[in-house]
């Protein structure tokens, strides 16, 4: 029946809105639920989110050895050519050549941060980090070369 | 000799009939509109100089919040910003400022052959009390016969606004 | 007790004992209209500082917490950046109508602090027609806004003064029917005989089931009438900008932003007086200790506590409720609001007939 139907849709619908409003209270007297870090006050103890991602970078061994096999597909994955590959050919103690990297450069003006590198990646190679304070002031600073200097793949990547 | 109350009526009559004035005169309808808003401020402050209040207040509900909205409305709905209206033709105008004179002339012979009485009672106030049961009053001096008769007009403008507002919808069987 | 009216007739001895009685009570106007600008400045600051941190709270967020103790010189750094900032004037806009528009928010927000009894004994004019005038002078509001959309000469502005028309006018209905509910009750118009009829308990515990829905209906409309979130459509910022106020800056700008929170106050202040008793404290039946101890407690703070209630609820549902669309909005008022608060008249009419309230 109309009336009912009418009834009943009024008190949906303050049923509902009161659960709104109940959640907003709740928040409202419950101050330890605040998300906002004061950041350059609590620089010392920040603790940002686990998924915060800051810039791609390349993890190294003690030994110097990275991961990657320089098989580019994270510059393939790269949306605005971020990511630079540079290989080179090591010869192999038994005389065979190997691809391997000479330097992977990343240009962090560049990075949206959309982690698709990382996704693309077959051997793990690269990961987000969580730094963020990156200002600089000079803007070529910000092309990284993510290899360290001598760096060598590890052994039984592929 | 002015005293205060004097000088307020001369102000606000000044409003009330600078504001028709530059209302007519104005060639910028939206700044008609607002001029005739001064105007009828103007006549709902004299009802508040007269401590009349009702009057006063229903003056502004009707004529500001009612009727210059509604003219805001249709200007706002019609008409671009900015633009001028076309002047009047000279016969025109003559032709309106004759029309005015006559309604204006009418006005002040009816006023001067009217002779005004002094009141003898006292003249406290008019309570919102009194204006209801006046005006749904049956006995002598009540108005409940042309109250209902009104608000049957209104509800007949109403069923009316309805009626066009409800164009048949295209059959959906 | 102590009394505002002490002090009034105080005063106004002293004036006319001095000067001629058209002076003195010219010099009285003075001084109420500087009292009047003065707790304008005030609520400006207050509630500017109150909707920033309610609305952090109600956000997980800290709100201002940087501008002097805790934060509470915020507003006013804010204030002092409005007025240092240049008030622009549009090149294709109507100079005279742009210019005076926030002037005509202002002055009618402080005509209708006029009949607001502020404490026992405090109110500026106590006239016959109180809560009459109150609808009356606010429909003023609506013209403000309107020449402001139409003198700036932007559409965004144009869009935004029309749906503020559409919706001020039509929600003024019901929350004139909802006053009208306590006006029957009541039977007068005047401030303080709705405020002397409280005095053994206020119209929202006294009028059972129909007061709170007439209470409720209140607070929805005039929500909807102060052009406050979720019926924002006026100023609608991901949609019209700014609506009627886009062009606007400096002071002219700040000048409709103490009208909006002005106006917030003035409702609330009239929902107090009508279904919270106004200055009245709180009494229980027959409890005379409990009575005698809310005595005790000043009118003044009785009377700004329940304000403050108030515009704390019309904040809380602003920080809560996503914005309406034009045609749920006029759906809610002509489907819902108005035919809910016409039964209720209706019901309430006849509750006072048959004299069933307490």
């Amino acid at each position: 029946m109309f009336i009912t139907k009418y009834i009943q849709e009024v008190w949906g619908a303050v049923r509902s809105l009161a659960t709104g409003l109940r959640r907003t209270m709740y928040y409202f007297t419950h101050h330890k639920e605040i998300i906002t870090q004061q950041y350059p006050d609590n620089r010392e103890t920040l603790v940002l989110p686990e998924r915060f991602k800051g810039e791609v970078i390349m993890p190294h061994d003690d030994k110097n050895e990275h991961r990657c096999t320089g098989c580019t597909a994270c510059e393939l994955a790269c949306p605005n050519g971020t990511i630079k590959v540079i290989t080179k050919f090591d010869i192999k103690p038994e005389g065979k050549k190997k691809k391997a990297i000479d330097k992977l450069v990343y240009h962090l003006e560049l990075c949206t941060m959309c982690n698709l590198c990382v996704q693309a990646c077959p051997s793990d190679a690269i990961k987000m980090a969580q730094t963020f304070e990156h200002s600089v002031f000079d803007r070529g600073l910000l092309t990284k070369i993510l290899n360290n200097p001598g760096s060598k793949i590890m052994d039984g990547v592929e | 000799m002015m005293n205060g109350s004097t000088i307020v009526f001369y102000l606000l009559a000044l409003q009330t009939l600078g504001g028709g004035l530059l209302s007519v005169t104005t060639r910028q309808i939206f700044r008609a509109a607002i001029y005739l808003l001064f105007s009828l401020i103007g006549i709902a402050g004299i009802y508040f100089w007269l401590q009349y209040q009702f009057i006063a207040a229903v003056q502004i509900v009707v004529y500001v919040g009612g009727i210059v909205v509604l003219i805001i409305f249709s200007i706002f709905l019609t008409q671009q910003t900015g633009e001028l209206l076309p002047k009047q033709r000279l016969g025109r105008k003559v032709f309106s400022a004759l029309a005015v004179f006559c309604g204006f002339a009418l006005t002040i012979v009816q006023i001067v052959q009217h002779k005004f009485t002094q009141a003898n009672s006292d003249l406290s106030p008019v309570t919102v009390a009194d204006i209801g049961k006046s005006m749904l009053g049956t006995n002598d001096g009540g108005y409940a016969l042309p109250f209902e008769v009104v608000s049957m007009l209104l509800l007949a403008a109403l069923v009316g606004c309805i009626v066009i507002a409800l164009r048949s919808k295209p059959e959906t069987t | 007790m102590w009394s505002f009216s002490g002090l009034a007739t105080g005063i106004d001895a002293w004036l006319t004992q001095r000067f001629n009685p058209a002076l003195s009570l010219t010099i009285e106007m003075v001084l109420a209209g500087i009292a009047v600008i003065t707790l304008f400045a005030v609520l400006g600051l207050v509630l500017v500082l109150m909707e920033r941190k309610v609305s952090a709270w109600m956000q997980i967020r800290l709100g201002p917490n940087r501008v002097g103790p805790k934060g509470i010189l915020q507003s006013l750094a804010d204030t002092l950046k409005l007025l240092v900032k240049e008030g622009l004037t549009p090149n294709s806009a109507d100079k005279l109508l742009f210019n005076f528009a926030p002037f005509l928010a202002i002055i009618v927000a402080m005509l209708l602090m006029a009949p607001i009894a502020f404490a026992k004994d405090l109110q500026l004019w106590d006239l016959n027609i109180g809560v009459l005038y109150i609808s009356a002078v606010s429909s003023i509001m609506v013209i403000s806004i309107l020449i402001a959309g139409w003198s700036s000469n932007n559409k965004y502005s144009l869009m935004g003064a029309m749906r503020s028309g559409a919706q001020i006018v039509s929600y003024e209905l019901s929350a004139g029917l909802s006053v009208l509910s306590v006006v029957v009750l009541v039977g007068s118009l005047q401030v303080s005989d709705i405020i002397k009829s409280q005095a053994d308990g206020w119209w929202i515990f006294k009028g059972h089931i129909p007061m709170v829905v007439s209470f409720v209906t209140f607070i929805i409309a005039v929500t909807a009438e102060t052009n406050r979130a979720p019926f924002d459509l006026a100023e609608a910022e991901s949609e019209l900008t700014a609506g009627f106020h886009t062009e606007y800056s400096g002071m002219k700008f700040a000048l409709f932003f103490l009208a909006e929170y002005v106006n917030v106050f003035i409702v609330c202040a009239v929902g107090a007086t009508l279904f919270l008793g106004g200055w009245m404290p709180f009494h229980i039946g027959h409890w005379q200790g409990f009575n005698h101890v809310m005595d005790y407690i000043p009118s003044s703070l009785w009377f700004f506590g329940k304000t403050f209630l108030l515009i704390f609820v019309i904040m809380w549902f602003r920080w809560t409720f996503p914005r309406l669309r034009i045609d749920q909005l006029l759906n809610l008022e002509w489907k819902y609001l108005l035919p809910i608060s016409m039964v209720n008249l209706l019901v309430t009419t006849a509750m006072a007939i048959l004299g069933w309230h307490f």
